[in-house]
């Protein structure tokens, strides 16, 4: 059971395997379309982790790869699909980000390297887990950027107006990709950090 | 490991792009009407920001909208002529063109005159963000604000998006800063406002 816990902090796919940066930093300006990137990711890991473990034996290695895409890609079309229509709002502002799903590489790293070798109850624990590692960098990351960046949470005001006045001023960098670079290099930092106590 | 043939991966691979073929037309098909009334309620919210309404929320944009427009189609095409905020009449001219990555379009309100521009909105369907996405944020649209698209004499001039910095070729009236690091967009805006001579 335990090494299931691993992607959501020793084999955190972004942390540690510096996988599915890319996203990363793009979509986390705000906490809103974090959240529904981590959900959207998780969801097609866990459900084409689950689809290609059920087909594993069938597959024919020589194609196993277009396989994958095939059951990957179709995936992202349909979480577009479904976001196009239920939270228009939010899909417009992941954009292309959502297409990119296909491109991640956690996704494919999850489907070579675990679904085609494990059985199906397996490789869907594996594939939420490791969406949820990723989710859970993105909505730190997230946190921090719109709380700093904006004075905002989820688009609600947290920062009172009375700190605007005595001077305060929103981080401008915050929002900008750079920033959200950073944080993910501090959080690197602080994981290895800390893992070097613990392991050893 | 299992030898597949040739016919073997054929077959499978055709199977499987069938069935998921089937599986995303009958996603997008069933979804087509919930996509369809957001994007009627995205125009309509669009129009009337460009009008001067500000942000209307979802559920009342339509109502407004229905309200403060008049339907007059003109050669075949959906033609609006809409009472903006500050109660004076304006005609609602649909562009569109293309962006660095995909089309791009905007609703410009051109005034009774037949010349100043009362507000435009734009809209893309894949800009990078943070650069040509830039065309949809209220700084660069505002810009477009009283400029005229015709000079003293009557002749068509447009609004023309040129580079900061560089030796303007028209006057103030007719001209709004490029956004810098979208060029393409920018050209594509430019083009867009070409448009407006077949109105007259």
């Amino acid at each position: 059971m335990k090494s299931y816990l691993g992607p959501l902090n020793k084999e955190n796919p972004i942390l540690t395997q510096t996988l599915g940066v890319c996203s990363a930093l793009a979509v986390t300006a705000q906490l809103k379309p974090a959240v529904v990137m981590a959900v959207s990711v998780t969801l097609v890991c866990a459900v084409a982790n689950l689809i290609i473990s059920l087909i594993r034996n069938t597959i024919p290695p020589r194609i196993r790869i277009i396989v994958q895409l095939l059951v990957v890609s179709s995936l992202v079309i349909m979480v577009d699909q479904l976001l196009q229509a239920f939270f228009y709002d939010i899909s417009k502002m992941l954009s292309v980000f959502v297409g990119l799903i296909i491109t991640n590489c956690i996704i494919m790293g999850r489907l070579e390297g675990f679904a085609l070798s494990h059985k199906p109850g397996a490789s869907l624990l594996d594939g939420l887990m490791n969406g949820l590692g990723y989710g859970l960098v993105l909505v730190v990351v997230a946190v921090f950027r719109e709380l700093l960046g904006s004075g905002t949470l989820w688009n609600h005001q947290i920062i009172p107006s009375s700190f605007y006045e005595a001077g305060y001023l929103n981080n401008g960098l915050m929002i900008l990709p750079p920033m959200a670079l950073i944080l993910v290099g501090a959080l690197v930092w602080i994981q290895q950090a800390t893992r070097k106590n613990t392991a050893k | 490991m299992k030898n597949f043939s040739n016919k073997y991966i054929f077959l499978y691979i055709t199977a499987l792009v069938t069935v998921v073929a089937l599986m995303l037309t009958m996603v997008s098909l069933g979804l087509k009407p919930l996509r369809e009334a957001n994007q009627k309620v995205e125009k309509a919210q669009q129009i009337l920001k460009a009008a001067g309404y500000g942000e209307t929320a979802k559920k009342q944009a339509l109502a407004l909208f229905d309200q403060v427009t008049t339907r007059q189609d003109k050669n075949g095409q959906e033609h609006y002529r809409i009472r903006c905020a500050d109660g004076s009449m304006g005609q609602v001219i649909y562009v569109k063109g293309k962006g660095l990555w995909g089309p791009i379009w905007g609703y410009i309100i051109l005034a009774e005159d037949n010349n100043t521009i009362k507000g435009v909105v734009f809209d893309h369907k894949s800009e990078t963000p943070g650069l040509g996405a830039r065309i949809t944020e209220e700084t660069f649209q505002q810009s477009f604000c009283g400029k005229k698209i015709k000079d003293e004499e009557g002749h068509f001039v447009s609004v023309r998006i040129l580079p900061k910095g560089k030796e303007p070729t028209v006057t103030e009236e007719h001209r709004v800063d490029a956004i810098s690091g979208a060029t393409l967009t920018s050209k594509g805006v430019d083009e867009m406002m070409g448009q407006l001579i077949i109105n007259n």
